[in-house]
């Protein structure tokens, strides 16, 4: 059995008396340690789609199961906070702006996620295991405004991490980086694909990062092509 | 980390702004404690100075005013007297602890100012008085040695304007008698001040006034019952009864309306408070929606976002109300002064009184109405969908 | 911030301030009025302006001992002290000054006396009276005969007066008639009165700078 599996995914959201059709029935598998591409123009529906696999939205209709779990079935909705313990358990988000606290250390910004989890498995260990990883050891103290593009975009990886999540949904994660540290970010998802076994879900516009895919879900209008 | 620090930190972030809340909430606080403990303050302040006047019921003749400033409007006139044998029959009751006499004069002067002025005297007993005065103090000397010796006492400010000390002569209008000073009272802030004393039975007899008397002063035993007793005395006639106990409830009505509006403005302290919270909140959950909606992307439940508002909210109201109160009580002092220039009668004594039971009432009221302010805000950002925030962003 | 420390502490001074009194016209608007006749004899349309002066403000200890030494006595008593507020009234006739009012206490036998002189504006005395009299002989203390003779003296007359034996002064000093010759006490004490207005007058009006007298 594979380890997502979508069936009939739609997605319409209403905007005033306009119903604007995001995803239309998307049927796909996704293999655990797998790095799905997904591409396609502004407005395709490439983060409506990573947002309900992500369980950060509800699909209109259609099913999702992930790791044998029942996450939708057609049109039960899950409340907010039982999305939050799916995702708890199975997803870290990486987003293409970073969103780090900006009061709050490299460290502090990491360990974030186990302050909302109460018996996290995070612990001294795992962040030093986390921050040698990304190659933030030195700049564990510092504050983000400290911080170059990359380094930032890199801790908001680590914090993504530091739970060891199943799944990393990436949206545009070099978006807003220079080709340099885009190239970084590339090799270092590649890096936790094949070290950690990690399955990424990858949005990009950029053709060069979605090679790194070994399946492309290519979207148009809401369909998978 | 702890939830704590994360919202202790979210507060360092925009320091003027936290700044100014905790100020916003340290004003009222410290309004509301300065106006609490003058609340308690002048009551009983009131009480103090009115046991301070040593006597608990004042007989006088009927019609007869008692307080020497009343006199001096009225230009020494109006004075009535009691014959000295009714007065003693009230002062042997069982009831009475002590009991002294005095007989005032008010005398008209042609040589104070250009035209003249009204002197008032107090004739007293020197065997009884000062020990139901016990706070009058001397400046210089001491009281006068015999019940009928030519000697006199003048309060502070009387004294200033004669010039004169312990030891120095006096003439007392329409006397040719020459009166020894023995003593000037320290000041006191009552009309005391202004009072010259001489012995009773001298002042009867300058003044020509023998066997009469126009006040007598009593102070109850503990157990007697004043009302009872107070009830009895109104039978006599001819003789007025002033109440400490009476005097005290009409000053504490009178000063009763003052309190409705104290409290109404302690009411806006805490409005004002409470509004303040709620918009510097709103404002931050505002700033920060996507901030929050990724937090609950990275696990945060709506109850943890509502819990993280509500401690920065908490946190804010506890510092702003502790600092509130620390003004109140550093600058109780000049709160006070302020109060006497403003208040048409102000009791010696401290007017403010900040005690642990306000200082409490304070801090928990003004934090609690703080957290309430900041309880819609919290629930706004528990609600936050990471979807929207995120989506916003973008 | 320094701005209101200052506020506290003025209103720190203004509360202690009140130790000593001055001595006042009891009712300037009609005491001016009074006096003003003895400016001229047409309807005065006098006015007048208040100043509150103390020999603290106005060079302290080193002040007080110049007066005193002209005065030819220490300043003593609860009463007499550095720290008495005086108070000064400037008389003027439209925009230009005319004399001034000046008042002080002084301790009498029976009790306070204040004297009152009104000056023109070369320091010479104008009228003198008592305010406030506690004496044996008020009366005659109080009649015109006797403020007569103050009228025309200024403080060269009285330099050279004694005022604890009541002996020297200007021929017009010498002349002034004690009415109780009996009781000379409170006519010492009023002389020393006058002496120390007229000195203390020099020092806030006529001869602010210091100057030694000739």
């Amino acid at each position: 059995m594979a380890f997502i599996e979508a069936k009939n995914l739609t997605k319409i959201y209403t905007r005033g008396t306009e119903k604007i059709q995001a995803l239309h029935k998307a049927n796909f598998t996704v293999e655990r340690g797998a790095i799905i591409a997904v591409t396609g123009a502004s407005g395709s529906g490439k983060t409506t789609l990573v947002n309900v696999l992500g369980c950060l939205d509800n699909p209109t209709s259609g099913s999702l199961v992930i790791d044998g779990q029942t996450v939708f079935e057609d049109k039960v909705h899950l409340s907010e906070s039982a999305l939050t313990i799916v995702r708890r358990k199975i997803f870290g988000y990486v987003f293409q702006k970073f969103f780090l606290l900006p009061t709050l250390t490299v460290k502090e910004n990491i360990l974030l996620p186990a302050v909302f989890q109460p018996g996290l498995r995070a612990n001294s260990a795992r962040l030093t295991e986390v921050l040698q990883m990304l190659g933030l050891d030195k700049r564990a103290n510092h504050l983000p405004g400290q911080l170059s593009g990359g380094e930032m975009q890199r801790t908001a990886i680590a914090r993504a991490l530091i739970n060891n999540p199943s799944v990393l949904i990436a949206d545009e994660p070099t978006g807003n980086l220079d080709s340099k540290r885009s190239e970084e970010i590339k090799n270092l998802l590649l890096e936790l694909n094949q070290k950690q076994n990690l399955t990424i879900i990858l949005v990009t516009h950029n053709p060069d990062l979605a090679k790194i895919g070994n399946q492309t879900l290519e979207l148009k209008d809401g369909i998978i092509q | 980390m702890n939830i704590f620090q994360v919202a202790y930190k979210n507060l360092l972030r925009r320091k003027t702004r936290t700044l100014f809340t905790i100020a916003g909430i340290m004003l009222s606080t410290w309004v509301l404690v300065t106006l609490l403990g003058f609340n308690k303050g002048y009551e009983q302040s009131l009480n103090e100075n009115i046991e301070g006047m040593g006597f608990q019921i004042v007989l006088t003749a009927k019609g007869c005013p008692y307080e020497a400033a009343t006199l001096m409007l009225k230009g020494g006139t109006g004075l009535r007297y009691m014959p000295e044998a009714l007065v003693r029959d009230v002062a042997g009751r069982a009831e009475v602890a002590s009991a002294t006499d005095m007989l005032m004069h008010a005398e008209f002067d042609p040589n104070k100012g250009e035209s003249g002025g009204t002197i008032v005297y107090l004739g007293i007993d020197p065997q009884t008085y000062p020990e139901m005065k016990p706070y009058l103090q001397f400046n210089q000397g001491e009281w006068f040695g015999a019940d009928s010796a030519a000697e006199i006492v003048l309060g502070y400010e009387a004294a200033e304007l004669e010039q004169r000390e312990a030891g120095d002569v006096m003439l007392l209008p329409g006397s040719d008698q020459e009166f020894k000073v023995t003593g000037v009272l320290k000041r006191t802030g009552t009309q005391d001040d202004g009072m010259i004393f001489l012995p009773l039975k001298s002042a009867q007899q300058i003044f020509r006034k023998e066997g009469l008397l126009t006040m007598l002063g009593l102070r109850l035993k503990q157990d007697a019952d004043q009302n009872i007793f107070e009830e009895d005395l109104y039978t006599l006639p001819d003789v007025q009864v002033v109440s400490m106990a009476q005097v005290k409830n009409t000053i504490l009505s009178l000063v009763a309306s003052a309190k409705i509006i104290v409290l109404s403005i302690a009411f806006i302290a805490f409005l004002i408070a409470m509004f303040g919270v709620l918009n510097t909140v709103l404002m931050s959950v505002f700033e920060r929606f996507q901030e929050i909606g990724i937090l609950k992307s990275i696990g945060a439940l709506p109850r943890d976002v509502f819990q993280m508002i509500l401690i920065e909210t908490t946190l804010l109201c506890a510092l702003g109300s502790l600092a509130g109160i620390i003004f109140a009580y550093l600058f109780s002092g000049f709160s006070e002064m302020v109060v006497r220039y403003l208040l048409p009668f102000a009791p010696n004594g401290s007017l403010i009184i900040i005690g642990w039971p306000t200082i409490i009432f304070a801090f928990v009221s003004i934090t609690l109405v703080g957290v309430i302010g900041g309880v819609y805000p919290s629930l706004r950002a528990a609600s936050i969908r990471p979807l929207d925030s995120i989506r916003s962003a973008e | 911030m320094r701005k209101i420390f200052g506020f506290l502490i003025l209103f720190l001074l203004i509360g202690f301030g009140l130790a000593a009194v001055g001595c006042d016209l009891n009712d300037p608007d009609r005491d001016i009025l009074r006096i003003g006749t003895y400016y001229t004899s047409l309807s005065p349309r006098i006015t007048y302006k208040t100043e509150y002066l103390s020999l603290t403000k106005l060079g302290g200890e080193k002040t007080l001992r110049a007066v005193e030494e002209r005065l030819g006595d220490k300043f003593s008593g609860l009463y007499e002290t550095i720290d008495v507020p005086y108070t000064l009234y400037t008389l003027y006739q439209g925009e230009k000054i005319i004399g001034y009012v000046h008042g002080i206490n002084q301790k009498g036998k029976y009790g306070g006396l204040q004297v009152f002189l009104a000056y023109d504006t070369r320091g010479v005395i104008k009228h003198f009276y008592y305010q406030k009299l506690t004496s044996r002989k008020a009366a005659e203390l109080r009649s015109a005969e006797f403020a007569g003779q103050f009228a025309g003296l200024s403080l060269q007359d009285f330099l050279s007066y004694a005022v604890q034996t009541g002996s020297g002064g200007s021929a017009g000093v010498q002349a002034i008639q004690n009415p109780s010759p009996e009781d000379a006490a409170d006519f010492l004490a009023t002389l020393r009165a006058v002496k120390k207005n007229l000195i203390l007058m020099d020092i806030f009006v006529f001869n602010k700078e210091g100057k030694e007298l000739p």
